[in-house]
């Protein structure tokens, strides 16, 4: 299945929105550096909508405890019920256990155009490529 | 797993859930017309507002709060029961919801100046009978106290205690334990109103009197708050001076409680003289007493939920609490395990009934005919 969901220029770098992809709600955005990403909008913890959390960074792990230091801004969705980051730029794994990830939709340019698609293409790198 | 609304009504569970800790929001300028003077002029012409304590308030993307239960207009998160009444009560299809204030202002938390605290908590339950209880069926409430003195409150259970909505008594959880004695007035003016004594953690400094580094610890620790208060009920002997009373302990779980019945007992069996009006084991004691819910929800699978159950020795102890609309909300499909229904049944249901006598003890049935509400809507439920 594959479906037209917006034009690119309806989503700005740093944007979320919910869009419904056939019967499946889902989230899609692009990070700050304009990376598309497309996953269901149901957190995997208790089902929160994620459209309604946060695209925003995060505090690097670090061997020193207190020292804090905040990094891929615009590349962590935060949950917005209890706060689960998911790192859009790694499949959307769950950044407090990577065994563990959202559920990912394949999502790319074509034209104008922004698609999504449950097919296994294009691959991340191309959508990317597409993008420039 | 796509939830829907009624899902919880028409695949699980026939009579509706009864969530045992809602959090409506009040703000000051809510109170203001049921406050008399001095009271309200300290509020509108010098600010007064009430200290508050907790270093840290950032937990999720929305402070304390679910992000999608800010509202529209930018107001906070449960001041608004249209609102909650789309995103909760029908959502989820919620029989009868428990409201448990913000606790902000908590009457009971106030380190001084009782008189203060005294008329806060009549204005919050004239504020509360009149924008919620009595504006939705589903919806029953505390009666907010400032149990610093007793007798006070005491009266103030008698004045609203009686309003056929309101269920409980609500306490906080600070820096008080409230078993003691001097405290009793208030179990004995519960007790003869029909009321539960509800216990919910307001801010309490779990380390030693203070703060922990990070919120982490202090939300982790937050269970230990909670068992010196069931301790202190027990040992102090408030459920042999007042039969009657029960008392719901919200938002620390249940999982803490296994490992505080055991010792309990343990301790009992060595030190009983020293409590010689406790006259059979704590466990028991709690097991009949002491109702705990089920927020904040660890994650289990179906067999680790049920171990948990047979620790308790019980089925009947655990009552769903969502904690709407704060950021640690459970969902009751989403928050929970598979389960046999009849446990479903007890958890999110039964257990709460039974609990409160001042709900209607219908099981979800129409009294004229029968039939459960959920399958015959055109029954009315306040008949
Ligand atoms: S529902 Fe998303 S973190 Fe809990």
């Amino acid at each position: 299945m594959q479906q037209v969901v917006c034009k690119l220029t309806e989503l700005q770098p740093g944007e979320l929105k919910e869009i419904q992809f056939g019967r499946i709600s889902l989230v899609i955005g692009r990070t700050g550096a304009g990376e598309l990403f497309a996953f269901s909008n149901r957190c995997i913890h208790q089902g929160a909508p994620l459209s309604k959390g946060k695209l925003c960074g995060t505090s690097a792990p670090t061997d020193l405890p207190g020292q804090y230091s905040y990094v891929k801004e615009g590349e962590v969705l935060r949950c917005p019920w209890h706060g689960r980051e998911f790192d859009v730029t790694a499949g959307g794994q769950m950044m407090s256990d990577p065994r563990r990830a959202l559920g990912r939709f394949q999502i790319f340019v074509a034209g104008e155009d922004v698609v999504v698609s449950t097919l296994n293409k294009p691959e991340k790198g191309e959508v990317a490529d597409e993008q420039k | 797993m796509e939830v829907k609304q009624g899902q919880i009504t028409d695949g699980l569970l026939e009579t509706g859930i009864i969530d045992t800790d809602i959090h409506e929001r009040v703000l000051y300028p809510d109170l203001v017309p049921y406050l008399d003077n001095p009271w309200r002029r300290y509020i509108t012409d010098c600010g007064w507002i009430q200290e508050k304590h907790l270093p840290y308030t950032q937990p999720t993307v929305a402070g304390l709060n679910r992000a999608d239960a800010a509202l529209p207009d930018g107001r906070p998160a449960g001041s608004d029961l249209a609102f909650l009444r789309s995103q909760l009560l029908d959502e989820l299809n919620i029989r009868y919801g428990i409201l448990t204030g913000a606790l902000d202002p908590s009457p009971s938390s106030m380190n001084g100046w009782h008189e203060m605290a005294t008329a806060l908590a009549s204005a919050y339950n004239d504020y509360q009978i009149e924008h919620w209880l009595e504006k939705d069926s589903r919806l029953y409430g505390s009666v907010h106290i400032a149990a610093q003195d007793p007798l006070a409150a005491a009266r103030e259970i008698d004045r609203v205690g009686p309003h056929p909505k309101m269920v409980q008594v609500l306490l906080p959880i600070d820096n008080i334990v409230w078993g003691d004695p001097y405290y009793h007035p208030i179990f004995a003016a519960a007790e003869r109103n029909n009321l539960v004594i509800a216990m919910h953690h307001n801010e309490p400094a779990v380390y030693f009197g203070r703060f922990p580094r990070y919120f982490i610890e202090w939300h982790t620790l937050i269970s230990t708050a909670h068992m010196m208060q069931v301790t202190s009920f027990v040992f102090n002997g408030v459920f042999e001076k007042f039969p009657n009373l029960k008392l719901l302990m919200i938002e620390a779980g249940f999982t803490y409680v296994p490992h505080l019945m055991r010792k309990m007992d343990q301790q009992y069996r060595d030190l009983r003289h020293e409590v010689p009006w406790i006259k059979r084991l704590p466990s028991e004691i709690v097991r009949e007493h002491i109702r705990f819910t089920t927020q904040p929800m660890e994650e289990f699978s179906k067999a680790e939920f049920e171990q948990w159950l047979d620790l308790l020795g019980s089925e009947e102890m655990v009552c769903f609490s969502s904690d709407y609309p704060h950021w640690d909300f459970d969902h009751p499909v989403g928050g929970f395990p598979n389960m046999r229904d009849s446990l479903r049944q007890k958890i999110f249901h039964d257990n709460a009934l039974a609990l409160y006598p001042k709900l209607p003890q219908d099981q979800g049935r129409c009294p004229r005919c029968s039939r459960s509400f959920a399958s015959s809507p055109n029954c009315n439920q306040e008949s």
